[in-house]
């Protein structure tokens, strides 16, 4: 399986401030991808910057995926320079994917900022295989900030707009409205997003007792598992502590198994 | 005109000059996924220890100007998974294994070398004595490396020697004023090899939080920015010792490799690069070809040590 591939850049647009979207095009990574999975971007020929930059992949089209960005340092910056009809060498699709269970009947996602960048491809994915639209609770820093909503509008998606600033919908953080929903034993929760935000939703499940997956992310150098980088510590299916890498074991990882306790802050 | 890109370390015969450095590769697996593994003249695994190590808390690494700096602090899966677990399949591809070691002390390394002969883990050893990311928590910022002192690297390499037949390799630091004195301690101690350089000691603060940006404060920097270091230090080393040298640090084309081969290595192990381009490895082989072709080179032995020097 060929996972290097030069793709044509055929959509390339200011969508917030800093913030883009890219669509690129590739038949192969199309037909591999599965929501939830991410690419690596060489943004620059040379060697500044060295590494490549791991990308959530936003929607899965016939011929290609496209990804969403926040421009928040030298490579994104650089990224966001290049021009439509521009080839750039993309990686992927790489990790695991969001497992879509049939046995739930209720499908809930809970974004924050630019953690909304792999959620297009899932709603997608749950419509395709259970034929149903998930409750979204979109949360941003102010109304700019909440991207995607006329998106999920169209897929039919009912939801919850949260800003820090009140500037659209519920003035405050998404776990507020999470904490307020009253939703059946059979609800299975999506999140990405701050770190905090998502510690804070992965409590709540677990109050409720519903499923909670959550797509991480992580500084790495290779996207493939092995400079072990992007590790953090969790506890899988064996038994012992491990660091589990967030490019092959997940981004997306039941929350339960994330050791929580020894995740120290930046 | 027939090419050849044999090399021997020790009485091990190489297909070809080029390997990988040890913690960029993993077990081969990951990689496999990419191009056929047993191209390689040899595949360097992940550095072992006795038990496993969860390694450093994150972050790990950091990306620096032309390079990056990684305290992964040798998170591994242990002697007894690999042998269990990760060997097969590098055997199965008919790969030739370069067992990097670490051990806390003399007997650890005697001891994981003779497991490792023992259990045909692998076809040379590769000692670590110069990973900058384990500290003696008493003295987390001073604590020596082996490497740095001629005397330890002496017998630590004879402690080994005496108790394997495998090629042996010792990996040393470029963290040293002057390398060709422990490179000669190596020799003395009777290694097949010398591997340089182990990464250079570095760091990088957040001047927004003025926190360190690697968890452990301290990292050790790889990648083409280091380049130039280590082909001084590959030069230096080779016109001192007699046995051969492994070259790394920074190479990312056949070009690079070229430098090392010229300067006096007679391989080459592609590192950090391997996380952009996981073909490079493979294009440096077909690169290193066309070049003894296009300069009627029959054998790439003869390119070893051939600088120039006016």
């Amino acid at each position: 399986m060929d996972k290097l591939h030069e793709c044509l850049i055929t959509l390339h647009n200011l969508v917030a401030p800093n913030h883009y979207r890219m669509v690129l095009q590739s038949k192969e990574i199309a037909t591999q991808s599965l929501p939830g999975q991410f690419v690596m971007l060489e943004v620059s020929p040379g060697y500044y910057p060295f590494l490549r930059r791991p990308m959530s992949i936003e929607r899965i089209f016939s011929d290609g995926v496209s990804i969403l960005y926040k421009v928040c340092g030298e490579g994104t910056k650089i990224l966001s320079t290049l021009s439509t009809g521009e080839k750039i060498n993309v990686q992927g699709p790489l990790g695991n994917s969001f497992p879509i269970p049939k046995e739930y009947s209720h499908y809930l996602i809970v974004a924050g900022g630019i953690g909304v960048a792999p959620f297009p491809a899932l709603v997608e994915g749950i419509l395709k295989v259970r034929g149903i639209a998930p409750e979204i609770i979109l949360a941003g820093k102010d109304f700019h900030h909440l991207l995607c909503e006329k998106d999920f509008r169209q897929m039919g998606c009912k939801i919850h707009l949260v800003t820090e600033d009140g500037s659209a919908g519920h003035k405050g953080l998404a776990t507020d409205i999470l904490e307020t929903l009253d939703l059946p034993d059979s609800t299975i929760v999506y999140t990405c997003g701050p770190l905090p935000m998502i510690k804070n939703v992965h409590k709540i499940c677990e109050q409720k007792k519903w499923l909670c997956y959550a797509s991480l992310e992580a500084e790495m150098a290779c996207g493939e598992g092995v400079c072990l980088g992007c590790v953090i510590p969790a506890k899988m299916e064996i038994e012992n502590e491990m660091m589990a890498r967030v490019c092959r074991e997940g981004p997306v990882f039941d929350t339960q198994v994330i050791l929580w306790d020894k995740i120290g802050e930046k | 005109m027939d090419i050849n890109l044999q090399v021997s370390i020790g009485n091990l015969t190489l297909k070809n000059p080029v390997t990988v450095a040890s913690g960029t590769f993993g077990y081969g697996e990951e990689y496999s996924e990419y191009f056929d593994i047993s191209e390689l003249g040899a595949v360097t695994v992940k550095s072992l220890t006795l038990q496993p190590r969860l390694g450093n808390v994150p972050p790990r690494i950091v990306e620096t100007p032309a390079g990056m700096l990684n305290a992964i602090g040798l998170q591994n899966v242990g002697i007894e998974t690999y042998l269990k677990s990760k060997l097969p399949f590098l055997r199965e591809k008919k790969c030739t294994i370069i067992a990097n070691i670490y051990g806390t002390s003399v007997d650890e390394y005697v001891k994981l070398a003779e497991l490792l002969e023992k259990e045909g883990g692998a076809d040379a050893i590769e000692m670590n004595l110069s990973c900058p990311n384990v500290h003696d928590a008493k003295n987390k910022f001073k604590c020596p490396l082996i490497a740095q002192s001629p005397e330890w690297v002496e017998k630590y390499t004879l402690a080994v020697r005496s108790s394997v037949k495998l090629p042996l390799i010792v990996k040393l630091s470029p963290n040293i004023t002057d390398i060709t004195e422990p490179a000669l301690s190596a020799e003395r101690g009777g290694a097949d090899a010398i591997s340089i350089i182990n990464t250079l000691l570095g760091m990088a603060i957040n001047p927004e939080t003025r926190k360190p940006k690697l968890k452990n404060v301290v990292g050790g920097l790889s990648g083409p920015a280091i380049r130039p270091v280590a082909l001084k230090m590959v030069w230096d080393v080779s016109r001192t010792v007699k046995i051969p040298v492994i070259g790394m640090g920074g190479i990312c084309t056949a070009s690079d490799a070229l430098e090392f081969l010229i300067a006096g290595a007679r391989m080459v192990a592609i590192g950090s690069y391997l996380f952009r381009d996981p073909l490079a490895p493979i294009r440096i082989i077909q690169g290193l070809r066309e070049y003894c072709l296009n300069n009627g080179i029959d054998d790439i032995n003869k390119l070893i040590g051939s600088v120039i020097i006016e």
